[in-house]
């Protein structure tokens, strides 16, 4: 974690400690994820993520950004970024894209199909079946399962399939996201078992088979 | 304009001409009648020398001498009975006038001649009783004055060509430089605010325009890039401080003395931080938006595909409130502009319009090319729509039809949407659905 803010550094090291992330504070090695703040006193946070991607290292990127984002958001992603967030955020949004980002073992961009119990997602059709039933998925409907597909297991935050699935950029005024998870939950999880898609309280969503 | 200077030097060089023609014919004139008062004062003195006989000698004399038969004379006595000259004997008459050109031996005259050789006399009588005439052929009047026409209508063509010439090029040069000062400065409203103005140091009143735009450029380039400073610098300012509330406030919430109800109170508070800042984020968006810096990283943006993911996202949202959700989206419609603000700006009216409309409306997305390839997305509803003297305020910053209640969102949506709008070019059109509004947004034709 690249972060110049003592206090914020303290209290992100906690919170990744506490769900069992090991966390170096700016030093040197190879890692899993990098987080770095966008606004360092010393560093251009911008080109540091340069230096790093110019030096062949893959490690995913996190941003910390505390302006308004919009202009950030672009350049950091083209500078070699995987994701951002804005300041202030929650905690928990930040586990989550961490933990999207810190895929282990990590998701061969070649895959055809996905599996999670006895739910099968054909990337190259876009098709699911469950039990070997078609769910009859539309095009938005298929690509949100196939982004909690992606993370199964891993929470994902109402801002990351806002950002991911519908390029939302924005804050909604609407349940935009409950709503279609719940219709999605209809086609993927009634009359099936067993259920797959929860909610986090508080956090967000999961795919997962239940232990 | 070059037409105009043209017209206005010919206008003066045609009053000049007219004058100056006036003033050469008038004084060769004059001086044909001196030289025939003198000439006839020159022939009297001779009769009082030397009596009549010594007159007509002269007068002989004087007619012998020219070659062309430009001079004339004529002699009359008392009785009117010619005694000498090359005129035939006319009524008296003392003073200047013309008499028409006398026919030469076995010649008829055709008119243009008898007019342009008039003959200029003078007539004086004498102290014997008889009377005396000269007189000179007016043609060299005519000639002169033929001759001044000519040197001025050649003299006015080639002045009018220059002049025509001349002022075309002064004007091309003139709109040229005029010109390029309009299109800097609609490069500069389109975004680039470090373009200026090109002066020449020719320090007319042209480039000093130019100079002073270029001043009056650069302090607003310094204000804009100050106020961006202050936005970014309150925006981090702002956010560390409401960073460490918030982070302090789920801080407090996980700690193990923490009571269900001190929870509930945390949560709103968190909730209540959450939503200043996404007013703030709001408020720096709009600024951001509306400086159209944006604007320079414009790319092609698949409208249609954007339309159609915002009516699958908002679709089941409508449908859950009870209203109806429909759709008529064109495919294959590309615009200019920036992806995630125009998907902002459209999603906002649709949530705008599920949010103040209750059950049972119907609320319509549509994108539709009309047969001369404009663009226009619209969103009506069958609501109950805005009153029309509203309309005008609707988009303000923090406008609120209704004061008394207090609805979730900051009233910066529309506020957003007009931005965005502004940015695009987009025209905003407004109209009663009768029940319901519609609010129509107008693209640009494609360059």
């Amino acid at each position: 974690m690249v972060e110049d803010d003592l206090e914020t550094a303290a209290y992100v090291s906690k919170g990744l400690k506490e769900h069992g992330h090991v966390v170096d504070h700016a030093a040197g090695g190879l890692y899993d994820v990098m987080i770095v703040d966008w606004m360092l006193p010393e560093v251009d946070g911008l080109a540091l993520v340069k230096t790093v991607r110019g030096a062949g290292i893959k490690t995913p990127i996190l941003f910390l950004t505390t302006r308004s984002g919009i202009d950030d958001r672009v350049e950091g992603l083209e500078a070699g970024g995987d994701d951002y967030l804005v300041k202030p955020f929650a905690l928990l949004e930040l586990l989550a894209r961490v933990n999207a980002l810190s895929r282990r073992p990590p998701l061969a961009e070649e895959a055809t199909r996905l599996q999670v119990a006895n739910l099968e997602i054909d990337l190259l059709a876009r098709t699911a079946s469950r039990d070997g039933r078609d769910l009859e998925l539309k095009p938005m409907e298929f690509k949100l399962l196939e982004y909690l597909a992606r993370n199964a297991g891993r929470v994902v935050t109402r801002s990351m399939l806002l950002e991911k699935v519908w390029e939302f950029h924005f804050d909604p005024q609407t349940n935009v996201v409950e709503t279609n998870i719940s219709r999605l939950r209809s086609k993927v999880d009634r009359g099936f078992t067993p259920e797959l898609i929860h909610t986090v309280r508080g956090a967000g969503y999961s795919l997962r088979a239940p232990k | 304009m070059a037409a105009l200077y043209a017209l206005l030097f010919a206008v003066s060089a045609t009053l000049l001409f007219g004058i100056i023609y006036w003033i050469a014919s008038q004084a060769l004139l004059k001086q044909i009648q001196d030289a025939l008062v003198r000439e006839a004062a020159s022939l009297a003195d001779d009769q009082q020398a030397g009596g009549r006989e010594e007159l007509i000698r002269s007068i002989k004399e004087r007619l012998a001498a020219t070659d062309l038969p430009a001079s004339y004379a004529l002699l009359m006595d008392a009785s009117g009975r010619k005694l000498a000259g090359n005129l035939d004997s006319m009524a008296r008459v003392e003073g200047f006038s013309t008499v028409p050109f006398p026919a030469r031996e076995g010649q008829g005259n055709d008119r243009e001649e008898e007019a342009e050789h008039a003959v200029i006399v003078f007539g004086r009588n004498l102290p014997d009783g008889s009377y005396l005439l000269v007189g000179e052929d007016g043609y060299r009047i005519e000639e002169a004055k033929e001759a001044i026409l000519r040197a001025f209508g050649w003299g006015m063509a080639t002045t009018l060509l220059l002049a025509a010439g001349g002022g075309m090029l002064l004007s091309t040069g003139f709109l040229r430089r005029i010109d390029a000062i309009n299109r800097t400065t609609r490069a500069i409203v389109a975004g680039n605010l470090s373009d200026r103005v090109p002066s020449r140091a020719t320090n007319d009143e042209l480039d000093q325009l130019a100079v002073n735009l270029n001043t009056m450029l650069d302090r607003i380039q310094l204000l804009m890039e100050s106020l961006r400073q202050v936005s970014g610098d309150i925006a981090h300012d702002l956010r560390m401080p409401l960073q460490r509330l918030r982070q302090r406030l789920e801080g407090a919430k996980t700690k193990a003395y923490a009571s269900p109800e001190c929870d509930d109170v945390l949560e709103l508070a968190i909730n209540d931080t959450d939503n200043i800042l996404s007013i703030f984020s709001a408020i720096l968006s709009i600024a951001q938006v509306e400086s159209g810096t944006r604007r320079a990283a414009f790319v092609a943006v698949d409208l249609s595909e954007v339309i159609t993911t915002i009516a699958d996202a908002y679709a089941p949202v409508a449908e859950d409130r009870g209203q109806t959700f429909t759709t008529e989206i064109v495919a294959g419609v590309n615009v200019r502009g920036d992806r995630a603000l125009l998907t902002q700006m459209v999603a906002n009216l649709v949530e705008n319009a599920i949010r103040h409309c209750p059950a049972g409306v119907r609320i319509h997305l549509a994108l539709e090319k009309s047969r001369i390839g404009a663009v226009e997305v619209s969103v009506s509803d069958t609501g109950p729509g805005i009153p029309r003297q509203e309309w005008q305020n609707v988009f303000k910053r923090f406008y609120r039809m209704d004061r008394s209640r207090s609805t979730s969102g900051s009233g910066l949506g529309l506020a957003l949407v007009k931005a965005v709008a502004d940015l695009h070019d987009v025209f905003i059109e407004l109209s009663d659905e009768m029940p319901g509004l519609r609010i129509g947004l107008r693209f640009p034709p494609h360059p």
